[in-house]
C-alpha cells in the first residue's frame, strides 16, 4: 500500500541550487548604444519627484520533505521524493510625501510537490493549506522550481496589481515578462558582468548616485532595458562593490526607460542600507530586508509547521513530536 | 447632559487585546492597544477569560505604564530610516508603532487566579467594572476622596479607618507642597459632610490637632482666596456642600450664628501671651478673635500627673531623670490639697494633718501656695535639695545618685520659666481646652518652645486616650491630627511621648482613637507607630526616600511618578485595594495660609441678590 512519510532531516538540505533558466551574461551580447552612442560616461541620477514607490518581493521555504513509498508498485524508480513548502509575497509600500511605509498586499501560499507525475493525497494538516503539485522528474531541484514558479507568479501578481493603482514597481530579483509596465527589476548580485571593455571600465568611474548608460539585453520573448548604478561609494572596496543592476521592460521605449534609469539612480541609493547593519549593505535594501524579515513572520515557526505536518502524516497527536 | 452625570450608565469600551508574547501572569499582563485607542497610567481595565471549569473570570488591574515601540526596528538608528527626514530618505523602512500598557492586577472574580488569556479583549473599565476594579462594591462604606484619573470617585474603606477593621492614617510627602495637612482636613471635612457613614454618633466625631508651624491651621472658618467655582463642582460630585468649619470657640460673643447642622465647627486654642498681665491674651498674631486661651492649673497639673511631660527629652530616658520623676509625681499626688480662696492653687500637706479631712484648707504662714509651675519646682526643691545641704528626702528622690536629682532639678527649674512650661501653668479659673466645644479643636502652639509643644501634645493625647479608655465606647471616634510625626514619635530613641503614641497606634483603634500623621519621611517615624496605620496617603516623595522599605505598599512605577506629583495629587493605599491608586482632590473652600484669608467684602455670600 501506498505510505507518505515526513523525512527527519533538514529539508532545506541540498537546496543550495539555483536554477536560472534565463541567458546567463556571459552567453550574451548586449547592445550597448541604446542610449548613448559613442564612449560611455557615468551619468547623474536625477529624482523626477515620483511619490509613490512599491518594494516587491517574496520568501520561501521547505518546511518538509516527504517520501511516498508503494512497495507493491511496478514502478521501480523506488520511494518518491517530495516537498512541502511555503511562500509568502508582499509589498513595502513607500509614500514619499506622507513619509512613511507600510507592508501591504502579503500573500502566503503553500505548495506540496512530489515527482514523477504524481498527485497523492495529502492528509488535511490543520490551518496548512498544502496545494499539492506534480513535477515531470524526481530531483530535489525540479521540485524546488515548481515552488520557484508559484512564488514568480505570486510576486507577478502584486507587482501588476500596484502597477495598476499607479505605483512605481522595485520587484527584488530579475524581471518576470510583465508586459510594457513601468517597473524596474533590482537584481543585487552579480557573478558576471554584462559589459565588455571599453565599456565596463565605467564601472570603476560610477560616483554614488550615478549610472551606466542604458543597454539592451536580448531575448526570445522578453528583451530588458539594464543599467548599473551605484548605491554608495565604500572605503577600501573593489571597484564593483556597491553596485547593483536594475532592468526595466523593453516594452516602455527607451525614452521611459531612460527616465526610470535616472530616478533609480537617485532613489535607490537613499534606500541603501548602512554598511554596518548588513552583511549584504549596501545592496539589500532597506525597505526590502524590512519586508524580507516580514514575510519570514508571515511564515510561521517553522518548528510548529512541521510538527503539524508530522502529525497529520504520521496520525499522531498535534500535541507530541 | 454633562460628561459628570454620564458615568453611571456608562459600559466598558474596548482599547486593546492581552499581549500573548511573553507570558502573562496572575499578576501582571500588557495591553497591546488598538489603533485609535489609548490607556494611560491609572487607567483601570478589565479583561473577561473563559476558563475551564471556572466559566468567566473577570481580571481587572490598573495601568502600571505605558509603552511605545516600532516593531520591526532592528537598530537604533531604524528610526531615522522609518520616520525621518524626506532628504535622508526617511520613511523608507516599514515599521509598525505600536503602543502596549502595562497592568498591574487588582483583582479576579471569582478569586480564581489565572493569568488573562492572551489575544484577549483588554476593556477600560467603567461604570460597574469601575467599582469592581477598585473594590467599590466590597466596601460597606465607601467614602469618596477624590477623582481617579478617569474623573470618577476614587473610594476610601471607611471601615479601615474607624478601628472597624483597621485604623489611622499615615500621610507622607515633601514639605512645602502643602498637602499633607491639607489632605487631612479635605478628609476630615468629607466625613463631616457625610455624617450617614458613621451612623448616629457622627455628629460627636471630635477631631483635635495641633498647628505647629506658621498659623496655616487658624482659618479653617475663613473662605479661601485660591478656591475655585471647579473646586467647588469637584467638592459638590463627592457629595459634599464646601463650606469652612464653622467657628465655635467657646466664649465667643452671642451674636456668632448657631452652627448649621451638616458643617462641622472649629475652635481655636492658645497658650497665654507671655507677660500679658490680668487679660488673658492667646498668644496668636494673625486673628485677633475666635481663639481662647489654655492653661492648666496646678491642681490640674498634679491630678493628671502632667510632670511625665515636662521630661519628654529623649536624653531624659537615658540617665534615671524618670525614676526621680515618678516618684516626685506620686509624692505631689498624694500630698495636694486645695486652698480656700485660691482656686487651682494647692499647698502640700500630709494626709494626717488636714483638719478633718477638708477637701480646701487654709493655708498656714511658712507653706507655700502653688499658684504657677514655678511656685511647684521650688516647693519640690525643698525636698530634693534642701538648702541646709542635707540629703535629698529619699520619699521623694529614690536612691538615685546625687547627680540625678541635681538633672531632675536643673530640667525642672529650666521648664518653669516662662519662656517655656510657665505660662502653661496658673492658678485661678480653669482654662482647660474643652475638645467636646467643636469638631475640631485647633490648638496653636506654634510659638511654644518645643518642649512645651511636646508637653501640650503630650497632654491633650493622654486625656483623649483616657477619655475613651473610660468609656469604652469606639464611638463617637476621637481623631488626632499630628504633623510632623516623627518629632513626637522618632524612629530613635525613648519617651513617654513616643511612648503614648504607639500605645495609641496599637490599641486605640478599638478605642475609636485614630491618628491622623503627616510626616516629610516615613522612615523617620517610628515603625511601631506606622505599621498599625491602616490606610496610608503620600504626595510628592524625594526620590531617596521613596526607595525606601516604608513605601513598599507602592508599585516601583508608583514610587517613580511619586516624585513628580503636583499639589492635589495623592497616593492612596489601603487593606482593601491591593495596589496604590492615584488621586486629585480640590482645593479646600478655607484659607490655608493668612494670605488667603477672603477679606470679608469678597466673602460676602449674598452679594449679588
Amino acid at each position: 500500500m501506498v505510505r507518505l512519510y515526513v523525512e527527519d532531516w533538514s529539508p532545506e538540505y541540498g537546496a543550495p541550487f539555483e536554477s536560472d533558466p534565463d541567458t546567463l551574461p556571459g552567453e550574451v551580447v548586449v547592445d550597448t548604444a541604446v542610449e548613448v552612442r559613442g564612449a560611455w560616461e557615468p551619468l547623474p541620477g536625477r529624482d523626477d519627484g515620483v511619490r509613490r514607490v512599491a518594494f516587491v518581493d517574496g520568501v520561501q521555504r521547505i518546511e518538509a520533505r516527504l517520501t511516498l513509498d508503494d512497495p507493491d508498485t511496478e514502478n521501480d524508480g523506488g520511494p518518491l521524493p517530495g516537498i512541502c513548502a511555503a511562500y509568502a509575497v508582499g509589498a513595502s509600500l513607500w509614500d514619499r510625501e506622507a513619509g512613511r511605509s507600510t507592508f501591504r498586499d502579503v500573500t502566503v501560499g503553500r505548495v506540496a510537490v512530489f515527482g514523477d507525475a504524481m498527485l497523492p493525497d495529502l492528509p488535511h494538516v490543520p490551518g496548512l493549506d498544502y496545494v499539492v503539485e506534480a513535477a515531470e522528474g524526481r530531483d530535489i531541484p525540479e521540485l524546488r522550481a515548481r515552488l520557484d514558479r508559484r512564488r514568480g507568479q505570486a510576486e507577478v501578481a502584486t507587482v501588476l496589481a500596484l502597477l495598476r493603482e499607479g505605483w512605481f514597481v522595485v520587484a527584488d530579483g530579475r524581471l518576470d515578462d510583465i508586459g510594457p509596465h513601468e517597473a524596474v527589476g533590482y537584481i543585487k548580485s552579480h557573478h558576471q558582468s554584462y559589459l565588455r571593455p571599453p565599456e565596463s571600465r565605467i564601472i570603476g568611474a560610477l560616483r554614488a548616485g550615478e549610472r551606466t548608460p542604458v543597454f539592451l539585453i536580448p531575448g526570445h520573448q522578453f528583451q530588458r532595458y539594464s543599467w548599473y548604478v551605484r548605491l554608495a561609494e565604500i572605503p577600501y572596496g573593489h571597484s564593483w562593490s556597491g553596485i547593483a543592476r536594475v532592468e526595466a521592460p523593453e516594452a516602455i521605449g527607451i525614452e521611459r526607460a531612460r527616465v526610470l534609469a535616472d530616478r533609480t539612480a537617485a532613489l535607490l541609493p537613499l534606500a541603501a542600507m548602512p554598511l554596518h547593519l548588513d552583511a549584504r549593505a549596501p545592496q539589500n535594501l532597506v525597505p526590502i530586508a524590512a519586508l524580507e524579515r516580514e514575510l519570514r513572520r508571515w511564515l510561521g515557526d517553522e518548528g510548529l509547521v512541521r510538527r503539524a505536518l508530522r502529525a497529520a502524516i504520521h496520525g499522531a497527536p498535534a500535541g507530541a513530536a | 447632559m454633562t460628561d459628570e452625570a454620564m458615568p453611571a450608565l456608562q459600559t466598558s469600551e474596548r482599547v486593546g487585546r492581552v499581549v500573548g508574547v511573553g507570558h502573562t501572569s496572575s499578576q501582571e499582563f500588557r495591553a497591546v492597544l488598538d489603533e485609535g485607542a489609548h490607556l494611560a497610567v491609572d487607567d483601570l481595565v478589565v479583561v473577561r477569560t473563559e476558563v475551564p471549569g471556572v466559566g468567566t473570570l473577570c481580571t481587572y488591574g490598573v495601568v502600571v505604564e505605558s509603552e511605545a515601540t516600532y516593531e520591526g526596528a532592528a537598530y537604533e538608528s531604524d528610526v531615522h530610516r522609518i520616520a525621518g527626514d524626506y532628504a535622508m530618505g526617511g520613511g523608507l523602512q516599514p515599521a509598525a508603532k505600536v503602543r502596549t500598557a502595562r497592568v498591574a492586577v487588582t483583582r479576579v472574580d471569582p478569586e480564581v487566579w489565572v493569568a488573562a488569556d492572551p489575544g484577549e479583549e483588554v476593556f477600560r473599565a467603567r461604570g460597574v467594572d469601575r467599582d469592581r476594579a477598585l473594590y467599590a462594591d466590597e466596601m460597606r462604606h465607601p467614602l469618596a476622596v477624590g477623582r481617579g484619573r478617569d474623573g470618577e470617585p476614587v473610594y476610601l474603606d471607611l471601615d479601615f479607618f474607624d478601628g472597624t477593621k483597621g485604623g489611622h492614617m499615615s500621610i507622607a510627602g515633601v514639605s512645602g507642597v502643602a498637602t499633607k495637612t491639607t489632605f487631612a482636613f479635605f478628609f476630615v471635612r468629607l466625613l463631616a459632610g457625610h455624617p450617614e457613614l458613621l451612623g448616629p454618633s457622627a455628629a460627636n466625631t471630635r477631631v483635635l490637632v495641633f498647628n505647629v508651624k506658621g498659623e496655616d491651621l487658624l482659618y479653617l472658618d475663613r473662605p479661601g482666596t485660591e478656591f475655585t467655582d471647579d473646586d467647588a463642582a469637584a467638592w459638590r460630585r463627592l457629595g459634599v456642600e464646601p463650606t469652612p468649619f464653622a467657628l465655635a470657640t467657646p466664649g465667643l460673643r452671642a451674636s456668632t450664628p448657631h452652627a448649621t447642622p451638616g458643617v462641622p465647627t472649629v475652635a481655636y486654642w492658645a497658650p497665654l501671651r507671655a507677660h500679658a498681665g490680668d487679660v488673658l491674651m492667646p498668644d496668636v498674631s494673625g486673628r485677633a478673635d475666635g481663639v481662647a486661651v489654655f492653661t492648666w492649673t496646678p491642681r490640674e497639673f498634679i491630678d493628671e500627673g502632667l510632670l511625665e511631660f515636662v521630661f519628654t527629652d529623649a536624653t531624659d530616658a537615658r540617665n534615671q531623670i524618670s525614676f526621680v520623676e515618678e516618684r516626685v509625681r506620686a509624692q505631689l499626688k498624694r500630698l495636694a490639697v486645695d486652698v480656700l480662696g485660691a482656686s487651682g492653687a494647692v499647698v502640700l500637706r500630709e494626709q494626717n494633718d488636714r483638719e478633718g479631712g477638708q477637701r480646701a484648707v487654709h493655708a498656714r504662714g511658712p507653706e507655700r501656695v502653688i499658684r504657677t509651675l514655678r511656685d511647684l519646682a521650688d516647693e519640690i526643691a525643698t525636698h530634693l535639695e534642701p538648702e541646709d545641704g542635707a540629703e535629698p528626702d529619699y520619699a521623694w528622690s529614690g536612691r538615685v545618685q546625687g547627680g540625678t536629682v541635681s538633672a531632675f532639678m536643673r530640667r525642672l527649674h529650666a521648664a518653669s520659666m516662662d519662656s517655656r512650661l510657665g505660662r502653661l501653668v496658673r492658678d485661678g479659673e480653669s482654662h482647660r481646652i474643652d475638645r467636646l466645644a467643636a469638631t475640631v479643636s485647633v490648638v496653636a502652639i506654634q510659638n511654644l518652645h518645643d518642649l512645651a509643644q511636646r508637653f501640650v501634645v503630650g497632654a491633650l493625647l493622654r486625656e483623649t486616650f483616657r477619655d475613651k479608655e473610660e468609656s469604652g465606647q469606639r464611638l463617637p471616634l476621637s481623631i488626632m491630627v499630628l504633623d510632623e510625626l516623627n518629632k513626637y514619635a522618632p524612629r530613635e530613641g525613648q519617651s513617654p511621648l513616643k511612648e503614648m503614641l504607639v500605645d495609641i497606634a496599637q490599641r486605640g483603634r478599638s478605642l475609636g482613637v485614630l491618628m491622623i500623621g503627616a510626616q516629610q519621611s516615613a522612615s523617620r517615624v517610628a515603625p511601631d507607630v506606622l505599621e498599625n496605620a491602616s490606610i496610608r496617603v503620600t504626595g510628592r516623595l524625594d526620590a531617596a526616600e521613596s526607595e525606601r522599605a516604608e513605601y513598599g505598599w507602592m508599585l516601583p512605577s508608583t514610587k517613580a511618578r511619586a516624585r513628580l506629583l503636583k499639589p492635589g495629587t495623592m497616593v492612596l493605599g489601603q487593606p482593601a485595594v491591593p495596589v496604590p491608586i492615584v488621586l486629585n482632590f480640590p482645593r479646600v473652600p478655607w484659607a490655608t495660609r493668612p494670605d488667603e484669608v477672603r477679606r470679608e467684602a469678597d466673602a460676602d455670600p449674598f452679594r449679588g441678590l
